[in-house]
């Protein structure tokens, strides 16, 4: 199967082309738990391997070549920011080796965020290509190093005795704990986390890491509350303005903590920080509502039904909510990410299905 | 959590339309019996868990509560959970009722729900609806892992909009009152 553009007869190889096959159904068919950072550092490879195989002469035609393959790919689904965040990314590092050595300084002062023209570049393909794969590579040591960038600051926020408060299971605020474990000894509430009791396993993996863990239903939260020193959880995604699209139960949590001034600290990469802002609460467009086969058994037949069932998957937490994040650039308050937005992503790939005008025409088709 | 299932009969019998969301929580699951016998009577409902009360609170236009104790200095003791919705009703600006019997008013004053509580069976909460079984299974040979199921919570009075009793309806804060 050869992939050609309709207007300019440009070619990508065969291999290339199974590879982003594969990687569009991969993403397709997460529908079991995949970890951010597996799927992640994939994407880069994927679209590291884009890079190097399709046919482009300037930076402009490869990010249109990059945004039309982002058409095929499940990218509009909520599970997918992860790897939407990535792409954008890849972006702005082409925008930014393109621009060169007129990068945008701070002298140009805010307008320079906005500014959305891609000068024609002096810089020819295998420079530019060079350039842009070299910042690739620190990419992927950058997502490599992440997690323990995070881990490293848990001294910094777990002190001895403490009581500490999670929800469900994340990967990031397990090890987080376990690290603060080798030199501090405290104590960690799990909550259940609802249908999935994805905090059974979080208790489980806590325990064998020598930490004294309770598990407890997530309707008792409010009744332990104030009996807890802090708040740490893990989200799914970080929106624009602080907020988070995290696991179902986790928006209750964060308002019994506010009511109890107890601290909500959330530990994310940061490339899990999306630069989109929630536009409605409705499942299409911001949650994901699943199966509710481990709330109710399909056996009941006084409400097989008759009964609506609502299981919805993620939870919308308001900014006002978080007291700090803990990303591998550091702790940072929720008003500060927009500014860390503005440094990882450019505003004209915020939204990765909007192509340049001249782009409309030309299409990459399977 | 149980939602008070007289009352609700009752408005049916006097044909208003409504809707029940019914709002449970593990272990116990006791919303599912009430699901049952709301939809037996007629009246269209939906299920959910408390962790999609925030999901569904904008939705909903009043908050029924049943309650096991109403304390001297205005807590409603409850079933777990009562506390958590009150908190969501409140933040979303929707009224909550609690029904509360006037012999279940107690002189005891509390304002946290762990200094006096009870703690049901903890290996209910390794029940799980699908064939696997919980990770924490073995949690009684493991020396740090521990179960804990409340039974009660306390909603502080200021989380409750009225308590509907059989003689009157009355704030929270009216419960010293009654019993003298």
């Amino acid at each position: 199967a050869v992939v050609s553009t309709q207007s300019t007869g440009k070619k990508i190889s065969k291999d290339t082309v199974s590879r982003l096959e594969e990687f569009a159904l991969y993403l397709r068919e997460s529908k079991k738990e995949r970890r951010s950072y597996v799927s992640v550092v994939k994407t880069v490879n994927v679209f590291r391997d884009l890079i190097c195989t399709s046919e482009w002469v300037t930076a402009r035609e490869l990010i249109k070549i990059i945004k039309s393959y982002c058409k095929y790919l499940p990218l509009s689904q909520s599970n997918e920011t992860d790897v939407s965040n990535v792409v954008r990314r890849i972006l702005k590092i082409i925008r930014e080796e393109n621009a060169g050595s007129e990068a945008t300084s701070f002298a140009d002062g805010l307008s320079s965020f906005f500014k959305s023209d891609m000068k024609a570049s002096s810089i020819g393909r295998p420079d530019l290509q060079d350039n842009i794969l070299n910042s690739i590579v620190e990419l992927l040591s950058e997502l490599e190093t992440s997690k323990s960038n995070i881990i490293n600051m848990a001294l910094e926020h777990i002190h001895s005795n403490e009581r500490i408060l999670t929800f469900g299971h994340s990967n990031t605020v397990r090890d987080f704990l376990l690290h603060g474990r080798k030199a501090r000894d405290f104590e960690v509430i799990v909550c259940e986390s609802g249908p999935s009791l994805k905090g059974h396993k979080m208790a489980a993996e806590l325990s064998d890491g020598g930490i004294k863990t309770t598990v407890i239903p997530d309707s008792s939260a409010f009744a332990i509350i104030h009996a807890v020193n802090k708040v740490i959880i893990g989200t799914h995604t970080i929106m624009a303005d602080g907020a988070l699209r995290a696991p179902n139960g986790v928006h209750q949590l964060a308002m019994a903590a506010k009511y109890f001034s107890v601290p909500v600290i959330v530990c994310a990469a940061v490339y899990k920080l999306s630069p989109t802002h929630l536009c409605s609460y409705d499942p299409d467009a911001f949650n994901k509502v699943i199966g509710p086969e481990n709330m109710l058994n399909f056996s009941n037949e006084k409400l097989h039904s008759k009964v609506l069932i609502s299981n919805p998957d993620f939870d919308y937490v308001p900014s006002d909510f978080i007291e700090l994040f803990i990303t591998n650039t550091g702790g940072h308050a929720p008003s500060y990410l927009y500014r860390i937005i503005s440094e990882l992503y450019h505003p004209e790939d915020y939204d990765l299905d909007n192509m340049c005008v001249e782009a409309v025409e030309d299409d990459i088709c399977i | 959590k149980q939602w008070y299932q007289r009352r609700v009969r009752e408005a049916k019998r006097q044909r208003k339309q409504f809707k029940v969301m019914v709002v449970d929580s593990r272990p116990d699951l006791t919303g599912v019996a009430s699901c049952e016998r709301l939809t037996a009577a007629g009246i269209p409902c939906s299920y959910v868990y408390i962790n999609s009360c925030t999901y569904i609170m904008k939705k909903v236009t009043k908050v029924l509560l049943a309650s096991d104790a109403l304390l001297a200095n205005g807590y409603v003791l409850g079933p777990v959970g009562t506390a958590m919705i009150g908190l969501i009703a409140s933040n979303y600006n929707t009224p909550v009722i609690v029904c509360c019997e006037t012999y279940k008013f107690s002189e005891r004053v509390q304002t946290d729900s762990i200094l006096y509580n009870e703690l049901a069976d903890p290996d209910s909460m390794l029940k799980t609806l699908n064939a696997d079984d919980s990770l924490v299974a073995g949690w009684r040979e493991s020396p740090n892992t521990r179960l804990v199921n409340l039974v009660y919570d306390t909603t502080p009075p200021a989380l409750v909009s009225i308590v509907i009793t059989e003689i009157a309806e009355l704030p929270c804060t009216s419960a010293p009152v009654v019993l003298r």
